[in-house]
């Protein structure tokens, strides 16, 4: 849960990258880091296994300062998708303020996205986080593969869902920094009557937006 | 080490208790006692004097060089040296930042895995003391269980014990019936004869005294060759009636054995012809009941309940005949069995009947005609004996009883 220290002047935020194995968690926070631009960004921290599966987590910090000089800052994370690490996934998943689902678009992955899924709404009330109340957004990617379930197909699937679609390519980047700017939209809504973001900060939806993100390069 | 003593030290580390997603500080991550010897080693290759000073806010300090370590957006701490190092004093602020990124890297995986590791632990023991209580549960219930099935095993043993003691009371009450009858027909015409026999030896002596006394015609006045031809016909008679009743007591005899549980080596065949000529008194009008094949003689088995076990089959069949009916037993010895076919050309059973005819007190009769343990008994003993029962009817069309027995060793 979001993390005020008013003596420091100080807001962190968690969000989660989740999703099934090797759907492109890590790769999304990868090309954040290369091509979003905000007034703060820290190095990314992988803990990845000899065969590119994440083991424990990944993060990427971003922040900006708002004009009240509030800093806002950002741990992006990414939860191991792999089955067995239950455990780690729900411990990641712990005291998340927002969550970008990471779906693969391939139509072979189709049964492990809807177990996944399953399995944040689960993890989500096992660790105490209300899942109806949570910003989150999910991106269906590798849009660049053949033999993928269409736009329209995932629209037509989704329909009855009320979170926020994005189509991603992490590899090349296409849509990823748009996925973070949905999910953040969302978290500001979240937000800003608590900490009077708007009131106190002077940060409207649109400024917290972009300052988190800064200019896509 | 215990695992008491295992979780104490899990709780006495600071550690274990932080969250690993937390602000780490300076201090969490190069600790007080680690620090001294690092900055002797670090002033001695910078070759002048260095300190290291926690938190964000730059020192105040005006005549000494700071550099920020600093692993995201705010400085973890500060390193001061002379100002004339300053490149170096960046350098090793540098090394330091490095050193770091990677402290917190372990410390923020290690953190995980213990929360999860514990969420898991917890998980666990809470699943552990579920089953436990599940299994105290079932512990006491099976405690509870063992005694009551007792109770009832042996509530049923009396019971099933007074039954088959009501069903063969039943079936001797009935066979009685049957031999009264039977006894009764050749004790009456015995008597009849005896009767006849009497008034012809009255005659013969009135006719003997009169001739005796010179009526040489009273001979011929009572047809006499007649009457001693007749009389000699009589007595064959009656002895035939007495023959009769013999063999009807032999035969009640060889049944009465029903009680008797012991093993014994009975001649099959034998033991069929005698149950099939004590039923033949209950049968239909014309009907006829007949016994053929091979038939061990050496059968080993506890008689008296195999001869009431056949007993109950014939009565079934018997009752299932009309006038005119047939009923064949039909013997064979075939691969250390011996198969016993009772069959019959009766009404049959109802297709609906069919799967229950073995249940206990399962009848189609009328109340008072039998209670519905003829063929369970029936199963039991075969079962006993190591063999198997079957049963196949059409309604309307007769019924086969197929008993197949174990020949063992004892043909």
């Amino acid at each position: 849960m979001a993390e005020y220290d008013e003596a420091a002047r100080r807001l962190t935020l968690k969000l989660v990258y989740y999703g099934p194995a090797a759907s492109g968690k890590t790769t999304n926070l990868m090309r954040l880091h290369d091509a979003l631009q905000p007034e703060l960004k820290g190095e990314i921290m992988t803990l990845e296994t000899h065969n590119d599966r994440t083991l424990f987590f990944d993060m990427l910090p971003l922040g900006f300062r708002a004009p009240s000089g509030l800093l806002i800052k950002f741990k992006l994370f990414t939860v191991p998708g792999q089955v067995a690490h239950d455990g780690t996934r729900k411990a990641v998943l712990s005291r998340a303020d927002g969550v970008v689902f990471v779906a693969d678009s391939q139509r072979s992955q189709a049964l492990n996205n809807g177990l996944s899924f399953e399995n944040l709404a689960d993890n989500a009330a096992r660790v105490g986080l209300d899942f109806d109340a949570l910003p989150l957004v999910v991106q269906f990617n590798k849009r660049d593969l053949p033999d993928i379930l269409s736009e329209a197909e995932i629209t037509a699937r989704w329909a009855g869902a009320r979170w926020p679609l994005t189509f991603a390519c992490a590899l090349s980047g296409v849509g990823v920094a748009e996925t973070l700017r949905r999910l953040l939209a969302s978290l500001y809504e979240r937000l800003a009557v608590q900490y009077h973001l708007d009131s106190e900060h002077r940060l409207s939806r649109e400024a917290f937006v972009a300052l988190s993100t800064g200019r896509v390069s | 080490m215990s695992t008491k003593a295992h979780d104490g030290t899990l709780a006495a580390d600071p550690l274990a208790l932080e969250a690993f997603d937390h602000d780490w500080t300076l201090a969490e991550l190069l600790p007080a006692d680690e620090r001294p010897r690092l900055l002797r080693s670090l002033a001695a290759a910078l070759d002048g004097e260095i300190e290291l000073v926690d938190g964000a806010p730059p020192p105040v300090d005006h005549g000494r060089y700071a550099a920020a370590i600093q692993i995201d957006f705010e400085p973890l701490g500060w390193l001061l040296g002379p100002p004339e190092r300053g490149a170096a004093v960046d350098g090793i602020a540098e090394l330091l930042r490095k050193m770091l990124l990677d402290r917190q890297r372990y410390r923020m995986a290690s953190a995980l895995h213990m929360e999860s590791v514990q969420a898991d632990f917890a998980a666990l023991r809470a699943q552990h003391e579920a089953l436990q209580q599940s299994e105290n549960r079932y512990r006491e219930l099976a405690t509870q269980l063992e005694v009551r099935v007792a109770e009832q095993v042996s509530l049923i043993e009396v019971r099933q014990r007074q039954l088959y003691q009501a069903e063969r009371l039943a079936s001797v009450a009935q066979l009685a019936a049957g031999m009264a009858h039977e006894i009764n027909n050749p004790i009456g015409f015995v008597r009849s004869n005896l009767n006849s026999a009497r008034a012809y030896l009255r005659q013969i002596c009135a006719a003997l005294s009169s001739m005796r006394e010179g009526d040489q015609a009273a001979w011929e006045r009572i047809d006499a060759d007649f009457l001693l031809a007749d009389f000699a016909e009589l007595i064959d008679d009656s002895i035939a009636g007495a023959d009769r009743i013999a063999t009807i007591i032999r035969d009640l005899k060889g049944f009465s054995n029903v009680d008797r549980d012991e093993v014994a080596v009975i001649d099959l065949r034998a033991s069929l012809e005698e149950l099939c000529r004590l039923l033949t008194p209950r049968l239909p009008e014309l009907a006829r009941l007949h016994c053929e094949g091979q038939a061990s003689p050496r059968l080993r088995c506890r008689p008296g309940h195999l001869q009431q076990a056949l007993h109950n089959v014939l009565d079934n069949a018997i009752k299932a005949i009309g006038p005119g009916g047939r009923i064949a037993v039909r013997c064979a010895c075939a691969d250390g069995w011996q198969q016993i076919e009772v069959s019959d050309d009766g009404c049959g059973i109802a297709e609906e009947h069919l799967a229950r005819v073995f249940d206990p007190f399962y009848t189609t009769r009328a109340v008072g005609s039998g209670i519905g343990l003829g063929l369970t008994l029936a199963r039991d003993v075969i079962l006993a004996e190591g063999g198997r029962i079957t049963l196949s009817s059409r309604a309307g069309e007769g019924t086969t009883v197929d008993i197949r027995l174990p020949l063992g060793g004892a043909q």
